[in-house]
């Protein structure tokens, strides 16, 4: 495992906001090619991780590192090999889902064959072709995620974030969300996930539980069950919520 | 390049999708022109006028013939002292008074330049400086008047015979003192304002609003790039609406501008980086398009208040006249009257569009480096 390229790297990566410490002192790596799912309940500081990794906030202290360029001096360079889904709905709704595809295009660059093509591949590998021409507004939202994931991928970036993806939509939906996590890591790109139900754990390569802001286990889920005894990544995280209760 | 030309089709895709944003841009100017248009050319009629004449000469007796000869004016009084004219105007009696003081007449044939004290209520700011307009344009009718007709008795007392007597061709503005003609370049520049500064900015916080600022963020987009594809596509609309206010202006209030279309232009070019930098500085520092809106508004109220819009900036205090020096709109209140009414050069107005030029690249400099592409 650990002859392979690292996508993602933070030491001790810390942002506080005034005197609370939302990220602590979180250290991990990402490798190439892996779907990364990082757990953690609502305010656990998942999102302020994923956007110091995408240079949306400044860290507070220490090191990170995305597609082998620093988060405190290469942002910029960082934002062409990563794509991003906020946990948040952020496309245009008053835009039909192909204009805000073509919109994106445009601005990462790509020139007007490329973003026909890229259309064409992307509407097919999140199916989404009878929707082109739906105002976004008009999706339902499990079909407006797929327009947000199809927007990430555009300018074919080694690593995508996906902040809470399958949040707020029926279990179908997130089956059918997670099987397009599959196929886009079998492109070869890292992927790197929140999420707040603990089942989708079961899904990842590796995972990182998120508690409070520190991270308070890291690995396979596999392995994580065999350490802590249990038979589902559900009762992983209750024992260990539990075990950082005792501690405080 | 191409990202800009992407943001700015986008921005327009969404403008005319918006109902409430083709209202804001092509609806509202023209009621907000008509009513204000109408509202302030009708009102400034009978300005109840006393009038204390101490000269009693003929030049003296023609002046206030040509104030009781016309239906701005309604003379409702003489008096004989300054404590009578107090008493009048404080009373209400009165909203203005002339006072000719004695040997004007005879000072003005000696070739001195005796001066008319006119006193105005300025309670009411806008008919103040009306009135105070209609009343200077009668003066100076009369002193032009006056001086061709010296001229002409000298130069053919002195000249040698064979000289032509020269008599300079004037240009005489806003003849017949029309309201209207003074206050729709106003009306012109408030409305050019509200659309460049309050859209702009309302239309950048919107993004932050609903998330989509923090998709561009994540984005290889320039800085420059994303201000100039969110800025240009209100300063082309701002152009728009100056063309359909200017046509308005002619059509519905038979308003001519005396001087040129592409100096208007050019200098409101200029005028916009100031209110476009407003309103990028705005974004910066609301969080809500209702927010944004508040701050504009109470940004175009300021500007409006010190521009001498409705209070000549003559009347007001002193300390306020010097205020009204850091407000860009005031610059441009003055080059749009100027050109509208007299046709004034580029060089004639130099001290007003510099001024206005300077703050407005500040303000647009500042602005700029303030718009972070971060989340704060
Ligand atoms: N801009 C901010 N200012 C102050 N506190 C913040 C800010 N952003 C997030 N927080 C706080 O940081 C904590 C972690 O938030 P977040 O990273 O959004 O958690 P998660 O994504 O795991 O739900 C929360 O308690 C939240 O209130
Ligand atoms: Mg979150």
């Amino acid at each position: 495992m650990n002859s392979r390229k690292i996508s993602v790297q933070t030491r001790d990566l810390t942002k506080r906001f005034g005197r609370f410490t939302a990220v602590n002192r979180v250290s991990l790596q990402v490798y190439e090619g892996e779907i990364f799912g990082f757990l953690g309940a609502n305010g656990a500081g998942k999102t302020t991780l994923i956007r110091m990794l995408t240079g949306l906030l400044k860290p507070s202290e220490g090191e990170g590192f995305v597609a082998g360029y620093d988060i405190w001096r290469q942002a910029e360079a960082i934002k062409r090999h990563i794509g991003y889904m906020s946990q948040r709905f952020s496309l245009y709704e008053d835009l039909t889902a192909e204009e805000n595809l073509t919109f994106y295009g445009g601005i990462y660059g790509l020139n007007r064959r490329d973003i026909e093509n890229r259309k064409r591949e992307l509407f097919a590998h999140v199916g989404l072709q009878p929707f082109a021409n739906q105002m976004t507004r008009d999706l339902p939202l499990g079909f407006k995620q797929r327009l947000a994931l199809a927007c990430a991928l555009l300018h074919d970036p080694p690593i995508v974030f996906l902040d809470e993806p399958t949040s707020g939509v029926d279990p179908r939906a997130r089956r059918n969300f997670w099987n397009l996590i599959y196929q886009t890591a079998q492109l070869g790109k890292t992927v790197f996930v929140t999420t707040h139900f603990m089942d989708e754990a079961e899904y990842c390569h590796r995972v990182g539980i998120m508690h409070m802001g520190k991270i308070i286990a890291l690995g396979a889920p596999g392995r994580l069950k065999q350490k802590y005894r249990k038979s589902t990544m559900q009762d992983v995280f209750i024992e260990l919520h539990r075990l950082s209760e005792e501690q405080a | 390049m191409q990202p800009i030309w992407y943001l700015i089709k986008k921005e327009f895709k969404q403008v005319f999708r918006t109902r409430e944003m083709l209202s804001i841009i092509f609806i509202a100017p023209m009621i907000q022109m008509l009513v204000l248009g109408f509202a302030i050319s009708t009102e400034v009629k009978n300005v109840s006028l006393i009038i204390a004449d101490f000269d009693r000469s003929r030049i003296s007796r023609e002046i206030l013939q040509a104030f009781e000869h016309t239906d701005r004016f309604r003379v409702v009084g003489y008096e004989t002292s300054y404590r009578g004219i107090e008493t009048a105007i404080h009373r209400w009696h009165a909203q203005m008074a002339i006072i000719i003081p004695a040997d004007f007449g005879r000072n003005l044939q000696r070739g001195l330049q005796p001066e008319v004290q006119v006193i105005v209520d300025g309670l009411d700011g806008n008919t103040a400086g009306v009135a105070l307009g209609y009343a200077s344009g009668i003066f100076q009718r009369f002193g032009e008047v006056w001086l061709q007709q010296r001229a002409v008795a000298r130069a053919a007392a002195a000249s040698p015979p064979g000289h032509r007597v020269v008599v300079e061709d004037r240009l005489w503005y806003n003849l017949d003192l029309k309201p209207e003609q003074y206050m729709i370049p106003g009306i012109v520049v408030v409305l050019v304002t509200i659309i460049s500064m309050m859209l702009s900015a309302m239309s950048l916080v919107r993004e932050k609003e609903i998330g989509t600022l923090e998709q561009l963020i994540v984005t290889p987009l320039k800085r420059y790039q994303l201000v100039l594809g969110k800025i240009l596509p209100f300063l082309i609309l701002t152009f728009i609406e100056l063309g359909i206010v200017l046509m308005a202006a002619q059509l519905i209030f038979g308003i001519r501008i005396a001087g040129s279309y592409t100096l208007l232009a050019g200098l409101a070019f200029l005028y916009l980086f100031a209110t476009l930098g407003l309103g990028i500085l705005i974004s910066t520092i609301t969080h809500t398009q209702q927010q944004a809106m508040f701050v504009s508004w109470f940004f175009i109220v300021f500007m409006i208040l010190m521009s001498g819009f409705f209070v000549p900036i003559e009347n007001m205090p002193g300390v306020l006249q010097k205020v009204t020096y850091i407000n860009p709109m005031r610059y441009f209140m003055y080059i749009m009257r100027e050109i509208f009414q007299k046709g004034s050069s580029l060089q004639f107005l130099l001290k007003d569009w510099l001024p206005m030029t300077a703050f407005g690249l500040v303000i647009f400099t500042f602005s700029v480096l303030k718009f972070q592409k971060r989340l704060t």
